[in-house]
């Protein structure tokens, strides 16, 4: 069959209408691809020919409470490259160099490198005005001028935690600088531009320059003269007793206003690479969690007072021991107290006394005081790194653990949940919400941009069982174991506390925490001072707890009223001509003890007295005054050393 | 003797609307290939018109060959066929001897510092003597081995040829011509068919032989998988047409020509226009060839004979097939494969062979008649 011309057209009109149909489906498809995706498209195309080369703004300073810098950026004119926009490299570095003090061939070889830009090292970053202005006269294609800044602090490793540090590019990366990074951030601009696929500027295009806008002020409630002292006293201590660490707070209890707070070890943020993280990465002040010891009694007698389950004139008589559950629970005082009112069980800080106040209360009621304090839970400051602390769970509480938690044992807490507990003492009743920052300010113009208002968390005791506390504690400081930390005219209510540290389920011998919490003027209380000192090792033998920690927070308070212009009242309790007369210290037994337990031993005991070593030897073979003798606090005892037998203890 | 439109008389111009199309996509495409090379051949040559300049030459040269073309008598190439068609096989062999290696294909045979390639003057070639054949075999175009295998197996060994160069781009046309050239023969559609189902086997049998074949229609399933190697072109063409959105960035405005896209004068130039002129300036630049189209195929209906037919349709049929391959792949819309777009793209082979081939089929048109 041979094919016709007629189906030979009906085939070429049949392959016309094919084609015609294939280049309609192009046009579809481009519809598709120039209409439907072309916004999608071109934002991609758009973001491949851009090249930004980044400026940075300036991060904000972090202010002391009157406005002084504690740390802020300073920055100098940098050298920005940009190589595939330098046509004649040879000689842009042979202008450049003899400006920057550099060779020839280091600036050559930098600003040929295949990269978007580069900073031309070490000559091109942080220059004085004038080299950058002669920079600039050059007008050299591809060599742009931004600031580059470095954090700067003036006060050297002060309110090293606090602040924090800042890492590549400036980023915050612990403490404030961490918390608030987004704040201090500024935003980067850059210059933008349309470049060819090998980087070159694509010519007429031109350029765009967004300016980089500076990161806001943080100004925050530490108060640089407080936070100087609190400091000084902290080397002071490390000097004297060698401690594993120490930490100090410093609080306006009427806000939650965080006015020092400083830790040992220290590092220099400047240049925390060289320091151990352990120094930088933790602010022991609101991560380091241990046993309170006698500092926590105030929760309990709080408590005990809000409940109407203590009436500080009645008495309680100590026989040394308390018993529970067929334990005896010794007191820190061999031999007890003997007869004495709740007052005095508080200045003495007896143990039995604080046990019988926690069977009163009951489990459930000491137990929901304490979370109502803020224990057991972070306390929302505005650092990083915060610690929640450990309580029992109530439903293991037996007989026990009320008693030892009623006298501080057995829980955990940060130092921050204390000085909140005892700021919410201090200011009528009122947990509050601690803080740092209270203001965030235009780096510029100054003008505030944000606002922090103190946060009551919750009323935790009535304003008159505060009062009552404070009483207590006040007398604590005229006339008991805090007697270290009474300045005249001050009015400075506190409380000691020593407490054990346990490691693996035992208490560590001989290792102590020694604190002192403290407030004043106490009618009023302005500040809330507290310090810890974990493991002392005192350099002149036998130190007792009670000499410790109480005239730190004594000196930080002293210092820190006095500076903030607190007139001296003469309204306190006189320290001396009290009714009834200042209660003579009995002198602890040191006889046979060898040195080292005689240290462990002093620190344990609260009692403000001196020791004073005489002689040579392991043991204690003599004192004066013998024990059991009651002599004034504040008395020097003499220790004699031989070489006898440790009777031991 | 005036009262229709196509007389039996030879008229003197041919087709004057293949013509005017013509002129126009080769105007168009001397500005295009400038606007697209401009960047390419300043940072290259140092001088942005070196490719636009040659492209002139060449336009100038091809429009001259297609006007001497269509002064040729077709009848005198059905003489000749044989003949071109040894010299082509002879030039394909040739080139894979003593050919030139240009971008990983030994696809030129250079004389002094001209370069031609024989696959264009052999795709012409084969053209005109698959025409002859058809022509030739019109009473056992049914059969199948004396109908269909002789003109398809003579196809596939000048595309085997090609395939060792290696060149996709003009086997694929190859392929495409012929079938179309078959089809139009009369062929059985079974036969086609089954060429069909043997093609899908044969392209079987390559991925499972070299697996990275694969690579390229995975890369077209999925550019954005491959956005630095195989779909690297592809998405950047994407870029292009999609920057251009409806009306385009304007003349000259292209982005994507400084650098990004690879080669914006040849297998390209479509993104740059894309991208320059809009949807609106592709739709035309479409609109144009559908014109050329049919034009050409409307001539092969008038052609006074079977071999004016087949070979009208060989030749609109490969201006035709390239036209949907080159917007195809850069549109994404089918796997890469390098073919220039016909009278824009920059090139002077493929410009002086394409043109001379218009010129034969506008001299079918001036021997067009009217229905016999």
């Amino acid at each position: 069959m041979r094919v016709t011309r007629g189906m030979m057209r009906r085939r070429l009109v049949v392959l016309l209408m094919a084609l015609f149909a294939a280049i309609l489906a192009l046009v579809g498809r481009l519809f598709f691809v120039q209409v439907l995706q072309s916004g999608w498209l071109a934002g991609l195309a758009k973001s491949s020919w851009d090249r930004t080369v980044p400026l940075a703004g300036i991060r904000g300073s972090i202010l002391d409470s009157a406005g002084q810098p504690l740390t802020y950026t300073a920055t100098a004119p940098t050298i920005v490259a940009v190589p595939s926009q330098i046509k004649d490299k040879p000689g842009t570095a042979r202008k450049l160099a003899p400006i920057l003090n550099m060779s020839e061939a280091s600036v050559l070889r930098q600003i040929s490198q295949r990269e978007l830009m580069v900073y031309i090292r070490p000559g091109g970053r942080q220059m004085s005005e004038a080299k950058a202005n002669q920079i600039r006269a050059l007008g050299l294609p591809g060599i742009y001028l931004t600031e580059d800044g470095k954090r700067a602090y003036p006060y050297g490793d002060l309110a090293a935690q606090v602040l924090g540090i800042t890492g590549y590019e400036n980023v915050g990366l612990t403490g404030l600088e961490k918390q608030y990074n987004s704040v201090l951030t500024g935003q980067k601009g850059g210059i933008t531009f349309y470049a060819k696929a090998n980087g070159e500027l694509i010519p007429g295009e031109g350029q765009s320059v967004v300016e980089p806008t500076d990161g806001d002020d943080i100004k925050t409630t530490i108060n640089l003269q407080v936070q100087q002292y609190v400091e000084r006293e902290i080397e002071q201590a490390v000097a004297e007793y060698n401690p594993d660490s120490v930490t100090a707070i410093v609080e306006n209890p009427q806000t939650g206003a965080i006015v020092a707070m400083a830790n040992y070890p220290t590092f220099n943020p400047a240049d925390w690479r060289n320091a151990p993280p352990s120094t930088y990465n933790r602010n022991l002040a609101i991560w380091q969690t241990f046993e309170p010891g006698s500092t926590f009694k105030i929760v309990t007698l709080s408590a005990a007072l809000q409940e109407n389950k203590v009436n500080l004139q009645d008495s309680f008589y100590d026989p040394g021991y308390y018993e529970v559950a067929g334990h005896r629970i010794r007191c820190w005082k061999a031999g007890g107290h003997g007869s004495e009112s709740f007052l005095q069980v508080v200045e003495n800080s007896c143990n039995p006394g604080f046990i019988a106040l926690g069977e009163r209360l009951g489990k459930e009621s000491l137990f929901s005081y304490i979370r109502n304090f803020g224990f057991g839970q972070k306390t929302g400051i505005d650092l990083p790194g915060e610690g929640n602390g450990i309580l029992f769970k109530l439903n293991r509480v037996g007989p026990l653990e009320l008693a030892t938690t009623a006298f501080g044992q057995g829980v955990s807490v940060t130092p921050i949940q204390q000085v909140m507990a005892v700021g919410a003492v201090a200011n009528g009743g009122k947990l509050m919400k601690p803080y740092v920052v209270s203001e965030i300010l235009n780096h510029d113009t100054g003008q505030v941009v944000e606002e922090t208002k103190p946060t009551v968390v919750r009323q935790v005791i009535s304003s008159a069982t505060a009062a009552q506390v404070r009483s207590a504690l006040e007398s604590v400081v005229a006339n008991g174991s805090g007697g270290k930390a009474y300045r005249d005219g001050y009015r400075i209510a506190g409380k000691t506390g020593t407490a054990q540290v346990a490691k693996n389920g035992h208490y560590e011998s001989g290792h102590y925490i020694v604190s002192f919490i403290g407030m004043a003027p106490a009618n009023q209380p302005k500040l809330v001072a507290y310090i810890a000192i974990d493991n002392p090792h005192p350099k002149h033998g036998v130190v007792f707890g009670g000499v410790i920690a109480a005239p730190i927070v004594g000196n930080i308070l002293d210092d820190a009223l006095h500076e903030m212009g607190v007139q001296p009242s003469p309204e306190g309790l006189p320290k001396k001509y009290r009714y009834p007369e200042v209660p003579p210290v009995t002198v602890p037994n040191f006889q046979g003890l060898t040195l080292k337990q005689a240290q462990n031993f002093a620190l344990q005991n609260s009692a403000n007295l001196k020791v004073d070593i005489q002689g040579q030897g392991q043991v204690v073979v003599a004192q004066s005054p013998a024990g059991g003798s009651k002599v004034e606090p504040g008395s020097v005892i003499r220790l004699y050393l031989g070489d006898g037998k440790p009777s031991g203890n | 003797m005036f009262q229709t439109r196509a007389t039996s008389t030879p008229r003197q111009a041919g087709d004057l609307a293949i013509v005017g199309v013509i002129l126009v996509l080769l105007s168009f495409g001397i500005t295009m290939v400038h606007s697209a090379s401009s960047v390419v051949s300043a940072t290259r040559f140092g001088d942005p018109f070196y490719f636009s300049k040659r492209q002139l030459i060449w336009a100038i040269i091809g429009v001259l060959c297609m006007f001497w073309f269509s002064r040729i008598d077709y009848h005198v190439w059905r003489k000749h066929a044989p003949k071109l068609a040894v010299a082509s096989f002879a030039m394909l062999v040739l080139v894979l001897i003593v050919g030139v290696n240009r971008g990983g294909s030994k696809a030129w045979l250079g004389i002094g510092s001209l370069g031609i390639q024989p696959s264009e003057f052999a795709k012409l070639g084969l053209v005109v003597f698959l025409a002859h054949l058809l022509a030739e075999s019109a009473d056992r175009m049914h059969s199948f081995w004396r109908g269909f295998v002789p003109p398809m197996g003579l196809a596939l060994v000048a595309v085997g040829l090609i395939m060792l160069e290696p060149d996709l781009g003009q086997s694929v046309v190859i392929m495409g011509t012929t079938v179309i050239m078959l089809f139009a023969a009369g062929t059985r559609m079974s036969h086609l068919g089954a060429l069909f189902g043997v093609g899908m086997l044969g392209f079987g049998g390559l991925v499972a032989v070299a697996p990275y074949r694969m690579d390229r229609i995975a890369a077209f399933i999925d550019p954005w998988k491959y956005p630095l190697g195989k779909g690297y072109q592809i998405i950047q063409s994407l870029y292009a047409l999609g920057s251009g959105g409806i009306l385009g960035l304007g003349l000259g405005n292209s982005r994507q020509k400084f650098l990004y896209l690879p080669e914006p004068q040849t297998d390209f130039i479509f993104s740059i226009i894309g991208e320059e002129l809009g949807l609106l300036g592709g739709i035309c630049v479409l609109l144009l060839f559908a014109v050329l189209v049919w034009r050409g195929i409307r001539t092969a209906i008038y052609a006074p004979d079977e071999f004016g037919t087949l070979l009208g349709v060989g030749i609109t049929g490969m201006i035709a097939v390239q036209v949907l391959i080159n917007i195809g792949v850069v549109t994404g819309s089918i796997p890469a494969t390098g073919i220039t777009l016909p009278f824009i793209s920059y090139g002077g082979s493929s410009l002086t062979l394409l043109l001379s081939g218009v010129g034969i089929l506008l001299n079918i048109s001036k021997q067009a008649g009217v229905v016999r």
